[in-house]
């Protein structure tokens, strides 16, 4: 037993070694830009293409881009943030715009401004209000949300609706519209989840408010575009002009299987719309409706991101080149990305290229994308503030209130207990 | 009469156990099923087998380098099982087999630790990996899980029926106390080891969070994080999202079904 023993022991060091020694991994290389992003067919890949035409200029520059869930990338910063462990972060990190305010003012200092490289006035000013903080500009404005009326011209034209009556609308004149399509073609207006915010904000930007005020105290029961946008929603349920969905594939079940007839969203949604082959040259792009109230417009917005430098990088000075070589200058990058993958970027200038001035035959001809560029440029600034997804989840869960009736001041009184509970 | 009654009696029986079983077996249906449609149709809660199943895995693979990730996943989830039942096993077995006055409080003390919530120990564990040089490594993912406090109670209780005879004989045959554990202990404990096997490689294997915490590069992420990221793309592609679960699943699959087999052996052969 015991020679036995003694034979085995070198044999168990032996493959403790060997587990240490495979265990090694390779050091990071000089010169080397490390981004986190999430979504590999959409901003992974632009960022690929971006990294790749840095390089040809920049051949000492490398990129090692890293996709993870976008919940994923913001436990990470927020872990890597909060333990103080530099080494852990990347070079850039790309962020949603509502969530934006939220890391710079938790932790100040994290982030590189890039106010005296960048220059933003040819960017969305909308996109650049949202991540500046105390007068500097801390990141590279990337994908826009902004919105759009996707409609369909079969089922409005059995409505007797023409195109040019689907431009600058209201609310109420799309309500309107809404009963007669219905009426005439079985069809509903729109999908809607009532568990999704996503409307409230649209109607609430379109008018250029938000839940809070630019300084970041709650703006809820003075808010008359959030009111306004509330009683919308109201009137859309009472009037029954749209098809209840649960969750994102429901709804996006709702247009692409035909059953409604137009879409109010973000422009992120044209691939989703766009693969329905089958569907083509039935469908339009207008302005979404405005409110009637002061400050209305046509021009909102969803959704978006944009790219951000960590102050602890060692390559800061690469890094911030390179978004601003690519990201801010290079037009041609911007017509291939939205050739490519459908991403309308906010570098205005871009809309001079060839890919935003083509007329797209899915939609009948229309230039789509210039459409959608110059509504970018019209988005109203607000300020995100750091609670936008706190105060989301007040009002949806106020949203079934609205639905049954209950008066739009008491929800609002409502929402806004909530949100001071919340952030409080 | 009887025997009508009888008759819906386990019919009713029968349906219910049915039902459940549906009920349970669905999501892997619906797995298996999304796996060969597009994504639009999995969308649109198509049930029917699809014929995309071709493109889906040349899309997975395509976007993923399996050997890789495999590799890593396997790797993480094997040290892990190895070092958690050496470290675990030997500490069950001490608690058990030596007597000591603090030995009731350390064991208590350590069973408290079951209670402290991962997400409470991330940040200090994170801190503790950074300064040890460890972010980015796999020994980071396995380290904290190597000492397991479920595992070392597993191990306690069952070592209750390790018979202390064995123990004692060995000794008269001039046994040190590593000989014992290596020789008499281990082997005697298979089915024990079987079954915490198991149930560590499948913690392992499925681990998400801290993985996800402490790897930072494309090049060591595990199977759990590949398949987070592709589905909370924009526009996932569910069918892909469901091949690579398909493939995720297997090993755990394949491991228990093997295993099950180890366990029943292992249980025979320790009340001979």
């Amino acid at each position: 037993m015991d020679i036995q023993a003694r034979a085995y022991l070198p044999r168990i060091a032996a493959l403790a070694l060997a587990g240490a020694s495979f265990l090694g991994v390779s050091a990071a290389q000089a010169k080397e830009i490390t981004i986190w992003c999430w979504d590999p067919n959409f901003n992974v890949a632009i960022m690929k293409e971006a990294g790749d035409r840095y390089t040809k200029t920049h051949p000492d520059v490398t990129f090692n881009i890293v996709d993870f869930a976008k919940l994923d990338v913001e436990q990470k910063l927020q872990t890597g943030l909060s333990s103080g462990t530099a080494d852990a972060l990347p070079d850039i990190v790309l962020i949603e715009d509502y969530g934006a305010q939220k890391y710079l003012q938790s932790f100040p200092g994290a982030f590189a401004p890039l106010s005296g490289t960048v220059d933003y006035s040819g960017f969305a000013p909308y996109k650049v209000e949202l991540m500046t903080l105390d007068g500097e500009v801390y990141g590279m404005p990337f994908d826009s949300g902004v919105t759009g009326l996707y409609y369909r011209k079969d089922y409005l034209e059995a409505a007797g609706f023409k195109p040019e009556d689907m431009q600058d609308l209201t609310w109420d004149r799309f309500i309107e519209i809404g009963k007669q399509v219905e009426a005439k073609t079985g069809k509903k207006m729109m999908g809607l989840d009532p568990n999704d915010a996503g409307l409230v904000r649209i109607i609430m930007q379109s008018a250029g408010q938000w839940y809070f005020h630019k300084e970041g105290k709650p703006n809820i029961t003075g808010n008359a575009a959030l009111k306004a946008a509330l009683e919308t929603i109201g009137k859309i349920m009472q009037a029954n002009i749209y098809k209840p969905a649960n969750g994102w594939s429901d709804w996006v079940g709702t247009f692409s299987s035909g059953d409604v007839a137009t879409v109010v969203t973000g422009v992120w949604i044209t691939g989703t719309v766009k693969a329905q082959p089958d569907q083509s040259g039935n469908w339009g792009v207008a302005p979404i409706p405005a409110l009637s109230i002061e400050g209305a417009t046509h021009a909102s917005n969803l959704g978006g991101s944009s790219w951000y430098v960590l102050e602890s990088s060692e390559e800061k000075a690469e890094a911030i080149d390179f978004l601003n070589e690519i990201y801010a200058k290079d037009i041609d990058f911007y017509q291939k990305i939205l050739q490519d993958r459908g991403a309308v970027g906010s570098l205005l200038a871009a809309r001079g290229g060839a890919a935003y001035e083509a007329a797209d035959p899915f939609f009948g001809g229309e230039k789509v994308w210039q459409n959608f560029s110059e509504w970018l440029a019209k988005v109203p600034s607000v300020n995100y503030g750091i609670f936008t997804n706190e105060a989301d989840l007040a009002v949806t869960a106020q949203l079934p209130a609205v639905t049954q009736g209950t008066p739009v001041d008491e929800v609002l009184k409502a929402i806004e207990a909530e949100i001071a509970g919340q952030i409080q | 009469m009887n025997g009508i009654g009888r008759f819906a009696a386990s019919a009713a029986t029968y349906g219910f156990l049915g039902l459940m079983a549906f009920l349970s077996i669905f999501p892997f249906i619906w797995m298996v099923l999304g796996a060969t449609n597009s994504s639009i149709d999995i969308i649109k809660g198509k049930l029917l087998p699809g014929a995309a199943f071709a493109t889906n895995v040349g899309n997975f693979f395509t976007l993923v380098n399996v050997p890789l990730v495999f590799w890593n996943s396997a790797k993480i989830a094997i040290l892990a099982t190895v070092l958690t039942l050496a470290v675990s096993s030997l500490a069950g077995y001490g608690f058990e087999m030596f007597r000591s006055r603090g030995r009731e409080r350390v064991y208590r003390a350590m069973l408290l630790t079951l209670m402290i919530p991962f997400a409470a120990l991330m940040i200090p564990l994170f801190v503790i990996m950074g300064k040890a040089g460890l972010i980015n490594t796999h020994i980071a993912v396995v380290l904290p899980s190597i000492g397991s406090a479920f595992v070392i109670f597993y191990f306690r209780q069952s070592t209750k029926a390790f018979p202390s005879e064995l123990r004692d004989a060995a000794k008269v045959d001039g046994l040190k106390e590593w000989q014992i554990f290596l020789f008499i202990y281990v082997p005697v404990m298979r089915s024990t080891y079987a079954a915490a096997f198991v149930i560590v490689f499948m913690t392992a294997w499925n681990n998400y969070l801290w993985p996800l915490i402490v790897l930072q590069t494309n090049e060591t992420k595990t199977i759990t994080l590949v398949i987070s990221s592709l589905a909370s793309a924009y526009y996932p592609d569910y069918g892909v999202v469901m091949v690579g679960t398909i493939l995720a699943t297997l090993p755990t699959l394949a491991v228990f079904f093997f295993m099950q087999r180890q366990f029943v052996q292992g249980m025979l052969g320790s009340v001979k």
